[in-house]
């Protein structure tokens, strides 16, 4: 039964998008990644309107007072378990707006992040890339089963021969 | 200097004669300084010659003993600054909304950030900082330390106590699935029908333009860039520009081409996204698919232009800082000979497609007064009637030389809104047709100074929504003293608080999505 539920949700991860206080950079590539081009949903990813049905909360932008309460208040609704991908330099460490007066940082202060994607904007490529990585942290690969060996032919040992000091020659003149 | 021009000068000489100091050439066309209180006068003297006058934006500066008001006015006929003081111990002021109705929003902006009162437009607790904010500390004044603001949590009223009776006030955001990005509005509705809609701005809002008085020059082109994701070329020139004009610096004529080139792809790549977007909002969601497949060559165009799909980061002060090779110039040739292809499918898909149809047309209808009034700008102010394109009034860099139509509609519905700009994704390629022909040869960039002398400036620049305002003043150190900008959304938004009223509640999507909203771009 685990093994069904995480490869049911391994293999159709539902996405609330959250923009924090970005500029719509990462805004407009998250867009960009349901569209033909890239495609997400091949993967099963879905952008899901409420985050009462989410799995995945992409956080884009950092995080400003005004929102800081409520990007707590979107990921409490969010049913367990829960993932934060921080997208785009700003999500992760509050980028160009880090010390500004109404900035509060990075996502990380609010909220336990579990895959951070660097960039500015980071490339819809970067943004699949994370989000698999997360999807396979979630359920790792398992080792592949070595192909049984064939029992190699023993061959007799040979007899250790004792390593006897030779002794020098001396040569006499 | 045209006729023209001179007629609004010898109007405001002849009737405040004494009272006024007039510089030409400064701050656009002309900066008219006054004391406190005549800057009424003055506008009214403006309307009286021009009456396509409108508020571009409302400037505040901390001078030390005094605030300075700079009202940016913009006429058919120039660009003028009026510029004004009231003492830091008492900023009073008369409002200008019984005037000019769209300085609204402006005035509540100044005195949220700089605490100006302005007597006859009553502000709300907060206009752009956060609940939390404490009261009587205004970050744009320069002994305001931006870290050591302590917020104040007591102080929330975030949940005001609903509308009773028949009306019904409706939340919608800071997370809701028909916006991309935070930004509350309050919606009060008789049944299906919008009474009032008020807005609380602020959810994006990062202090870009105090957070560029700390940084230098050529820092704060890559932070103003960030003030938009979408629009970020013309975000560059703004400032870029602005700063060009204070330092006296010629650009040479091969990056005045590429800079044409490079926002004018920006201008095709954000319409596109508009019109796609627009489609999601009225549930055509095949639409939408399909102006997004025709937007990602325009994408590749930009990476191969400036280096990257979102930050090109191709402008600098003095030029541009990456050549165009001559093999790049068939490979942008063929792609945008393949989106001309496309245009006539989705034109007459928008002439014939009888859900678009419903859905957009005579939805948020603004007349040309209104418009006028409410100084909107761009593709908006187009689709009312309102010719107002900067690159035709007032052409900056080679717009002058390169020919292009400008679009007009004038049923001013969202239809119509939608319409200005499949139009001009046809000009857009022209234009870049034209520049790519016509590329000069020669460097692209020249050296300037890293420090910049006392002045002002100001730039305007037609982004894709319309007129984006910079003003930048240089103190002679690396930094400037302040840059202020004025986002074309930010001026749109009083059309959409207009129009929504008296409309179904199902009509909001549509009508708002054609002012093209971008809220990284209102709040900064």
């Amino acid at each position: 039964m685990t093994n069904t539920v995480t490869w049911a949700r391994v293999k159709s991860p539902w996405v609330l998008h959250f923009n924090s206080g970005a500029c719509n950079g990462c805004d407009i590539e998250i867009v960009a990644l349901l569209t033909p081009k890239y495609d997400v949903e091949r993967f099963g990813i879905k952008l899901e309107p409420s985050p009462r049905h989410a799995d995945v909360l992409l956080v884009t932008g950092c995080v400003t007072q005004q929102c800081a309460e409520r990007l707590k208040r979107v990921y409490d609704q969010m049913p367990q378990p829960k993932f934060v991908v921080a997208i785009g330099a700003c999500a992760c460490s509050g980028g160009v707006f880090e010390g500004n007066y109404n900035v509060v940082g990075g996502v990380d202060k609010i909220l336990p992040v579990n895959a951070y994607i660097p960039g500015c904007a980071p490339r819809p490529e970067a943004i699949i890339d994370g989000v698999v990585k997360l999807l396979n942290a979630l359920n790792p690969p398992k080792p592949k089963k070595q192909p049984k060996r064939e029992k190699q032919p023993q061959f007799p040992k040979e007899e250790a021969k004792p390593i006897v000091a030779q002794p020098e020659v001396l040569v006499n003149l | 200097m045209p006729k023209s021009e001179i007629d609004i000068i010898s109007v405001i000489e002849s009737k405040l004669k004494d009272k006024v100091q007039i510089q030409l050439g400064h701050l656009g066309t002309a900066a008219i300084k006054t004391s406190n209180g005549l800057h009424r006068d003055v506008l009214k003297a403006i309307l009286e010659v021009d009456e396509k006058t409108g508020i571009t934006a409302i400037t505040g500066l901390d001078l030390g003993a005094n605030i300075g008001l700079l009202y940016h006015t913009h006429t058919a006929k120039g660009f003028f600054g009026i510029c004004t003081e009231v003492p830091k111990g008492n900023p009073k002021i008369q409002t200008i909304i019984d005037i000019i109705p769209g300085a609204a929003l402006h005035e509540l902006e100044v005195a949220d950030l700089l605490g100006v009162v302005f007597e006859g437009n009553p502000s709300p607790r907060h206009f752009l900082l956060s609940e939390y904010w404490p009261q009587g500390v205004y970050p744009l004044r320069k002994d305001v330390k931006a870290n050591e603001v302590k917020l104040n949590p007591a102080s929330a009223e975030e949940n005001k106590p609903p509308a009773t009776g028949r009306l019904v006030k409706l939340i919608i955001g800071p997370q809701h699935p028909a916006l991309l990005e935070p930004e509350k509005f309050s919606v009060t509705v008789d049944g299906e029908i919008v009474t009032k809609v008020e807005p609380r701005l602020g959810y994006v809002h990062r202090g870009i333009e105090k957070a560029a008085e700390s940084r230098t020059y050529v820092q704060d082109i890559y932070l103003v860039e960030r003030v938009c994701g979408i629009c970020n070329p013309c975000h560059a020139y703004g400032f870029v520009g602005a700063v060009e004009k204070i330092l006296k610096t010629d650009v040479p004529p091969r990056a005045k081409y590429l800079r044409v080139i490079a926002l004018e792809l920006n201008r095709l790549h954000s319409h596109l996204l508009t019109l796609g977007h627009a489609g999601l909002e009225i549930g055509y969601e095949t639409l939408f698919q399909y102006f997004w497949r025709d937007r990602e060559p325009i994408m590749d165009l930009i990476e191969l232009t400036s280096g990257n799909r979102v930050y090109g980061s191709l402008m600098t002060i003095g030029g541009v800082r990456r050549d165009l090779k001559e093999s790049d110039a068939p490979k942008i040739k063929t792609v945008l000979a393949d989106l001309r292809k496309k245009v006539p499918f989705y034109k007459k898909l928008y002439q014939d497609e009888r859900s678009i149809r419903a859905r957009m047309q005579d939805v948020g209808v603004l007349s040309r007064e209104d418009a006028i009034k409410l100084c909107v700008v761009g593709p908006v102010a187009r689709a009312s009637g309102y010719d107002i394109d900067v690159r035709k009034d007032f052409p900056y860099e080679v717009y002058g030389e390169i020919p292009f139509k400008e679009i007009g509609y004038t049923t001013g519905d969202t239809w119509a809104r939608m319409n200005v700009r499949m139009d001009e994704i046809e000009e857009s390629i022209n234009i870049i047709e034209y520049a790519l022909d016509h590329l000069p040869t020669g460097p692209i960039r020249v050296q300037t100074s890293r420090y910049v002398p006392e002045g002002e400036a100001v730039c305007c620049v037609e982004a894709p929504r319309g007129e984006l305002f910079y003003y930048v003043k240089g103190n002679g150190t690396v930094s400037p003293e302040r840059v202020k900008i004025r986002t074309p959304t930010f001026a749109n938004i009083p059309s959409f608080l207009q129009t929504a009223i008296g409309e179904n509640i199902a009509d909001i999507p549509p009508n708002f999505v054609s002012l093209d909203p971008c809220f990284s771009c209102t709040d900064r």
